[in-house]
């Protein structure tokens, strides 16, 4: 059991024209907690998890793993991956058990016996019957191959799993199955989990603390419950408010022109607030709020509730300077 | 696993049965057969001088004649297949390997060295195959080893690139990233993933490759720089009949004819090698379909106003094992200016039910219905050509993926303007203004603009909105949306159907959403179809979602839906058990072996969709009575059976 730790880690590709997918971020997972990441897509959030594993490099900043830079760990890091999409993670030409061996600390069982057992284990771990190890992927449904790949992740003895939208692709009867192993799963083995989705429903069943990402920066962390119920980003209160429910109208909130502008390119980020282009309580609608062009809310964001990145979060202003487009419940 | 290996098995034995299979077959087993036996049995008779019969013509002694020395022809040709066969064989053994080396080096090497090696290759690929050959022939002298190496150095190269190529693209997998965040090596990852992912094209390039070696081969010995006397190959037999062609033509067109034979043998083995390992698909052949008069739901009363009305739809699909049915007897109307949602899990036939009605279940799927009719036109009896105007003004798509809707190479505002000039004959400049016009009307900033820009320069959701743009070009009736936000963001995603429910206010347009997610289309739709394993079971108002759904897969789907305010504390609903392979449909009710309230009956008989009420219809044995459906969770541990 160990913290996973970002210090302000950026990931840059290509060169001058480049992209910065993610920028500066701060994030601590603590030992044994869960973190949910949410934000949309293109926003940086998969990158991020594809730098602690070292599969995205980190240009600036430094990833830690209970203290120590994962850059200066051995190959066999114990910090795991689960992917997204089930049907492309899995080798189609090793049976499960392989794929699951391959993954375990070499040394950790002794003989071919001993490895066996190991996979039974696992197998077991995830409900999965222990007789199928010599399986292809190919027989098995969406929702048992995520099992195989969470298995192979725990293969490697992990102290930290991050979760990378592994929902997103299962049907909804599936992924409650699923969302119910990786709850029992990190509670049994006391895990750090980063978990990732698009979908605050699910971040919000699973997380102790929500972290918010918007075109490559962090905007908003907080215990889960403080963040869902007392957003301080507008950016947060938007994306509740859009969640689909089958107990609220399409249109509750409706910010008429304001809603259809276009997510800004990361190539070209917007200057100061990152968010203000479509921000409902931005320089686009009180025209006296400038500082909101020309700042960066980054500066001081430690000192605001849930380290909020904005100049005019919900709780700097007095509640009748709120605002009140859309209802964040 | 064994059922793997026999299905495999059956697949190799199936493409020996073709003409193509069971030609190669008989090529391949006489070229070898006679490469290992000819100069077992001839040898000395291909090597017997007569000198009485010198550059004799074919006789009864002699089939083909003599050569200058009056050695029989025939015998020397088939003697020599074991020589021309050995080394083509053998110089495509050293050029795959060599290819293959070069090819997977750039996976496992350094960037910097990769780079260096794919530039390398590169130039080498550039260079004729047969310049190189001759340029190998000079540097390792002119003989059966120089030929050998010759040939084999001037295959590596493409091999190389192929390998390459095929490497990169398994590189990208996801499966080769989760191998190394679970810290396998570079080696390891070379041969456990990546090459046995690329290994089937490969073989079947080497087979094709081993028929270009034998005629580069005969070409060299033909040339005189490859076989050298007293040793002879085809090439060089080719090469000494040519001398009397006028006098004696079978010296020559003999050894012609086994380099043909020969190379059809390797490149037929090749070509059946790719239609088992390929994924080629072969049509099934197997009769006409008879359409099982299913259970035809109680008939809906269609008012005045229904704009579209489906009777026991079916959509089918041949299978080498028979037919399957995807789709097995959808029955809804949808009135004018109604928004109805289908939903259902992957594979309950939702998607093919809009493709069905809007023609575009494409061959070898086959539609059949009772009755299939859009704005009083029967869509499966009237021509194609009088359908396409009726379809391409009245009838809208949208489809899941925004990036595959549009043609990339051409600007939006034109490819909307082209529906405008082919469907309404309007000139190329109104139309385009139209095309704006439409654009401003789905709300994309910039209009005049964004139409000159290409569909790149577009993100997912003005994509999205693009293509509902491009729909209202005509006077849409019926926009059918099939799972248009899957690939957008929440609050993107609210854009979306915010404008669908607005084009449907301002125009009096029907919609069909098509969604697996059962809160987007209760927002947005005033009924529901809830579709499993092929079937409409529910048909509800969404309104009534709240005060109880009769069906129980309804109320499961509804229960494992997660919301912001599901109970933290309790594991998730989940339904047991997965939905039926479209081609093992039970014999009773599909959901019976998952559903809590299955009895007997349900398992023999497959229940009807009967009218509850005037808006409500079900199809189930046992409809659930309880106003509110409560929460009724499962007892699941971590994770519940699948």
């Amino acid at each position: 059991m160990s913290e996973l730790m970002f210090d302000a880690v950026s990931v840059r590709y290509g060169g001058r024209r480049g992209l910065t997918a993610v920028d500066q971020v701060s994030l601590t997972v603590p030992a044994g907690q869960v973190v949910g990441l949410v934000g949309e897509s293109g926003s940086g959030k998969s990158t991020l998890a594809r730098a602690a594993v070292g599969l995205a490099p980190v240009s600036a900043g430094r990833v830690l793993l209970g203290g120590a830079d994962v850059r200066g760990l051995p190959r066999r890091r114990p910090l795991q991956l689960v992917f997204q999409d089930p049907y492309s993670s899995l080798d189609p030409r090793m049976s499960i058990g392989e794929s699951i061996t391959e993954a375990m600390p070499r040394g950790a069982h002794r003989g071919s016996a001993g490895r066996r057992a190991e996979v039974a284990r696992l197998l077991e771990l995830v409900n999965l019957d222990p007789d199928r190890a010599a399986t292809l992927p190919g027989h098995l449904s969406g929702g048992q191959r995520q099992r195989v790949a969470l298995a192979r992740a725990l293969a490697g003895r992990p102290d930290v799993l991050i979760a990378d939208e592994i929902t997103s692709a299962l049907d909804v009867s599936v992924q409650g199955a699923v969302l119910n192993l990786v709850r029992s799963l990190q509670r049994r083995l006391n895990l750090s989990m980063l978990f990732i989705s698009h979908n605050l429903a699910v971040v919000r069943y699973l997380s102790d603390q929500i972290a918010v990402m918007y075109l490559g920066r962090i905007v908003e962390v907080g215990p889960a419950e403080q963040v869902l119920t007392d957003p301080q980003h507008r950016y947060t209160r938007e994306l509740l408010a859009a969640a689909p429910s089958a107990h609220s109208s399409l249109f509750d909130g409706d910010l008429g022109d304001l809603a259809d502008t276009e997510p800004a390119d990361p190539h070209h980020p917007p200057s100061g607030c990152r968010y203000h282009p479509r921000c409902p309580i931005g320089p686009l609608v009180h025209v006296d709020r400038t500082v909101c062009v020309s700042e960066d809310p980054a500066e001081g964001a430690a000192r605001r509730r849930h380290r909020a990145a904005c100049h005019f979060t919900a709780s700097d202003l007095a509640p009748t300077a709120i605002p009140r487009g859309g209802s964040a419940s | 696993m064994a059922t793997g290996v026999g299905r495999r098995g059956s697949k190799w034995l199936a493409a020996a049965r073709t003409p193509l299979g069971a030609c190669s077959i008989v090529l391949l087993t006489l070229v070898v057969a006679l490469a290992v036996l000819a100069p077992i049995l001839w040898q000395d008779r291909a090597f017997a001088v007569d000198t009485d019969a010198i550059g004799q013509g074919p006789s009864g002694t002699h089939l083909l004649g003599t050569d200058s020395l009056g050695r029989d022809i025939l015998f020397r040709v088939l003697v020599a297949t074991r020589l021309s066969v050995t080394l083509a064989v053998l110089a495509t053994v050293i050029g795959v390997t060599v290819g293959l080396v070069l090819g997977a080096l750039p996976s496992v090497l350094p960037r910097a060295a990769g780079r260096l090696v794919i530039s390398v290759v590169t130039i080498a690929v550039a260079f004729p195959g047969l310049l190189l050959a001759l340029f190998f022939a000079v540097i390792f002298g002119v003989g059966t080893h120089g030929a050998v190496l010759a040939i084999a150095f001037a295959m590596a190269p493409s091999f190389a690139r192929l390998a390459q190529t095929l490497a990169a693209s398994v590189v990208g997998r996801d499966f080769v990233s989760a191998a190394k965040v679970a810290g396998v090596g570079r080696i390891r990852l070379l041969v456990r993933h990546v090459l046995p992912n690329i290994g089937e094209p490969l073989v079947v390039n080497a087979t094709i490759g081993a028929g270009a070696a034998l005629l580069a081969f005969a070409g060299l010995s033909f040339l005189g720089i490859g076989v050298q006397a007293p040793d002879f190959d085809w090439g060089r037999l080719l090469n000494e009949g040519l001398d009397g062609i006028y006098l004696n033509p079978a010296a020559a067109l003999a050894p012609g004819v086994a380099v043909v034979l020969a190379g059809l043998a390797f490149n037929l083995v090749g070509e059946a090698v790719a239609g088992v390992v390929g994924v080629r698909t072969r049509s099934a052949r197997i009769g006409r379909r008879s359409v099982p008069a299913a259970g035809t739901a109680a008939a809906e009363e269609h008012g005045d106003d229904a704009l579209l009305v489906v009777e026991n739809l079916q959509v089918a699909f041949p299978r080498p094992s028979g037919w399957t049915v995807p789709v097995r007897g959808v029955s809804f109307t949808v009135r004018a200016g109604e928004a109805v949602g289908v939903v259902g899990e992957s594979g309950s036939g939702k998607s093919l039910t809009g493709l069905a009605v809007s023609r575009l279940v494409e061959t070898p799927g086959v539609v059949t219905a009772d009755r299939l009719e859009f704005a009083g036109t029967p869509l499966l009896t009237t021509p194609e050509r009088e359908l396409r105007g009726l379809l391409g003004t009245s009838l809208a798509m949208v489809f899941q993926d925004p990036m595959t809707s549009f043609n990339p190479t051409r600007r939006i505002g034109r490819q909307l303007a082209e529906v405008s000039e082919q469907h309404q004959g309007l000139p190329r400049r109104k139309a385009f203004e139209r095309a704006v016009g439409r654009l401003r009307s789905v709300r994309i900033p910039a209009a005049e603009r964004r139409a000159r820009q290409y569909p790149h320069e577009f993100s997912g959701g003005m994509r999205q909105r693009a293509m509902i743009g491009m729909g209202l070009m005509g006077e849409p009736r019926l926009i059918i949306a099939d799972e248009p936000t899957t690939a957008l963001d929440v609050t993107v995603q609210r854009q979306l159907l915010r404008l669908l429910a607005r084009t449907r206010t301002e125009g009096d347009t029907a919609i069909l959403l098509i969604s697996h997610d059962i809160a987007v289309v209760s927002q947005t739709c005033d009924r529901m179809l809830v579709m499993y394993a092929g079937r409409v079971v529910e048909d509800l108002l969404t309104g009534d979602l709240a005060a109880g759904p009769r069906h129980p897969y309804t109320r499961a789907l509804l229960a494992a839906t997660l919301e912001l305010d599901t109970d933290r504390a309790e594991p998730l609903t989940v339904i047991p058990g997965r939905p039926p392979e479209p081609d093992r449909v039970p014999a009773g009710c599909a959901f019976a072996a998952r559903c809590p309230a299955a009895t007997d009956q349900c398992l023999v008989e497959d229940p009807v969709l009967e009218s509850v009420t005037a808006a409500h219809r079900v199809a189930c044995w046992h409809p659930q009575e309880d106003a509110a459906p409560e929460r009724a969770r499962e007892a699941v541990t971590a994770g519940g059976a699948e």
